[in-house]
């Protein structure tokens, strides 16, 4: 499927404004459900946009920004999935594998500029010390802007100027290919489920992975939420227990005091 | 020179917590978020000292100094630091108390939200989304617009709670975390039967006539899945694979996979 000029404005708007809130974490929309669930709807093809982001969604669900890293960018993986699962009728599994160059394009553009943007504190600095809150304002949005600029950039061109070559590409793919791309599409989330793990993971929490993994397994749940309800009880029954034995102590080393021991 | 100090009201705070949105605007590997963390607090600041230029601008360089934290929490932090400078505290202590609080609140702020209410909504959310549902992409909307929503109350927290603020993070920051792992873990353990998807081609079999997949499955459902995300957790955490580099591997290795129909 084609897309037009109208729909490639609209999709770099959409880039615009996911990326400020991409800078900001503030509303969630720059993850990739959010950003496919809308790029779906400029399309015209609302059902593409929700598997394009389903399955994006859960393969940078571990990728965090968390402690100022920059990893490969979920904004552009949710746009560009949906964009070459439309363009080129593939499914969302196998556009996720080919959406990879874009998002680490963009991955590269937000280093550059959190590298580039060290020199706005000179003038910040000279802002603070005359006491100019007006100015200070005017080159913080002017970061913003700029970095928001390019994602809208880069998704105008990649989205509408070349879809004709992406879409020519994939085409050219022999059936095993796609194929293979499909499978990744299935194994990826993994990555950002491990991600999890490595910053979560540990001694005293590993129980809890392995009897989530097997009411989700065994019970044949329709979704996530009846684990995470049972994962609020089990962590209440420990946070009481915890309580519980941090009182004891306390009466406990009390009583030794009185002794004068 | 005496410096005349006025008061904020509740309204200013609100206000505070809403320009809060743009505190990572402009970040930087420097100093990070000190940009759009001291732009929060520009408006309260200018209503303390008025137009004693001299006070707001010592005030605004006390935060320009590298700060990280979780987004939806600075304004807990800037909130705080509202307060101490409307009560005249020194600088020096007001510095010495946000550089010691905004790494826990960081860490408080990451497993509220990245690592307990990220997995949980985006677990929900595609669930309904895969099976073709509206609902799902716009739940996901509405719940992160009460994340959102919920750093008005952090700041109003950290403007009311003032210097008794730095107690109660420091002794509760362990236990809230501890729960929040739990949860997390739970959550992560239920998503991998649910959105890793491993199994061999059904016309690979074993001789006999057994599929290889069949006979996996006698073992225990979805145990290769799990099994895959712990030989993925060895690699990150014993071998410190690149994360970018196991990505393309994990494409690679799925191509020779379809290319042979083992999978």
């Amino acid at each position: 499927m084609q897309i037009t000029l109208i729909q490639g404005i609209l999709l770099a708007l959409l880039a615009f404004i996911c990326a400020c809130d991409a800078s900001w974490e503030a509303f969630f929309w720059f993850r990739p459900i959010v950003v496919a669930f809308f790029a779906g709807i400029i399309l015209g093809d609302v059902q593409v946009g929700l598997a394009a982001g389903a399955v994006a969604e859960l393969s940078y669900l571990g990728l965090l920004t968390v402690g100022g890293t920059v990893p490969p960018d979920p904004l552009m993986a949710g746009m560009m999935t949906t964009v070459i699962a439309f363009t080129t009728g593939q499914s969302a599994e196998t556009a996720l594998g080919l959406s990879l160059p874009f998002a680490l394009l963009a991955q590269w553009v937000g280093i550059v500029c959190n590298t580039t943007f060290a020199g706005f504190l000179r003038p910040l600095d000279h802002a603070c010390e005359n006491a100019d809150t007006k100015k200070f304002t005017q080159i913080v949005i002017l970061g913003l802007v700029i970095k928001a600029g390019i994602y809208a950039l880069i998704t105008f061109l990649s989205a509408f100027a070349l879809q004709n070559q992406i879409a020519g590409f994939v085409n050219m793919f022999p059936e095993w290919l796609i194929h293979g791309f499909e499978i990744s599409g299935g194994l990826l989330p993994a990555v950002g489920l491990t991600l999890l793990l490595v910053v979560m993971l540990k001694k005293q929490n590993v129980a809890y992975l392995f009897i989530g993994f097997l009411l989700m397994t065994f019970l044949k749940l329709g979704n996530i939420l009846p684990v995470a309800i049972a994962g609020i009880a089990v962590a209440f029954i420990g946070y009481l227990n915890d309580e519980t034995i941090k009182k004891n102590a306390i009466s406990v080393g009390g009583g030794a005091d009185d002794d004068g021991i | 020179m005496t410096v005349s100090r006025n008061k904020l009201t509740k309204k200013d705070i609100n206000k505070m917590s809403m320009l809060s949105i743009l505190e990572q605007s402009c970040f930087s590997f420097e100093r990070m978020q000190a940009p759009g963390f001291c732009l929060g607090l520009l408006p309260g600041l200018k209503k303390i000292y008025g137009d004693q230029k001299e006070e707001i601008s010592d005030a605004m360089k006390n935060n320009m100094d590298f700060i990280n934290t979780e987004p939806h929490m600075a304004t807990f932090l800037q909130g705080l630091i509202l307060s101490l400078e409307e009560n005249g505290q020194d600088r020096a202590l007001i510095k010495s108390i946000k550089t010691g609080l905004f790494g826990p609140l960081a860490g408080l702020g990451d497993a509220i939200f990245w690592f307990t209410l990220l997995p949980i909504s985006a677990a929900i959310c595609c669930s309904l989304a895969s099976g073709g549902s509206v609902l799902g992409p716009i739940l996901y909307i509405a719940i992160w617009f009460l994340g959102a929503i919920s750093r008005l109350w952090f700041g109003r927290m950290g403007y009311n709670m003032g210097v008794g603020a730095v107690d109660l993070i420091s002794s509760n920051a362990s236990a809230i975390t501890k729960a929040a792992g739990i949860l997390g873990m739970m959550v992560v353990g239920g998503l991998i039967p649910s959105y890793v998807s491993l199994h061999f081609a059904e016309t690979l079999v074993a001789p006999g006539g057994v599929s290889i997949q069949a006979i996996f499955d006698s073992i225990m459902p979805n145990i290769l899945p799990l099994g895959f995300v712990f030989t993925l957790y060895w690699l990150f955490k014993k071998k410190h694979v690149n994360t970018l580099m196991l990505i393309i591997l994990i494409i690679l290795v799925s191509i020779v996979l379809s290319f042979f129909r083992i999978m």
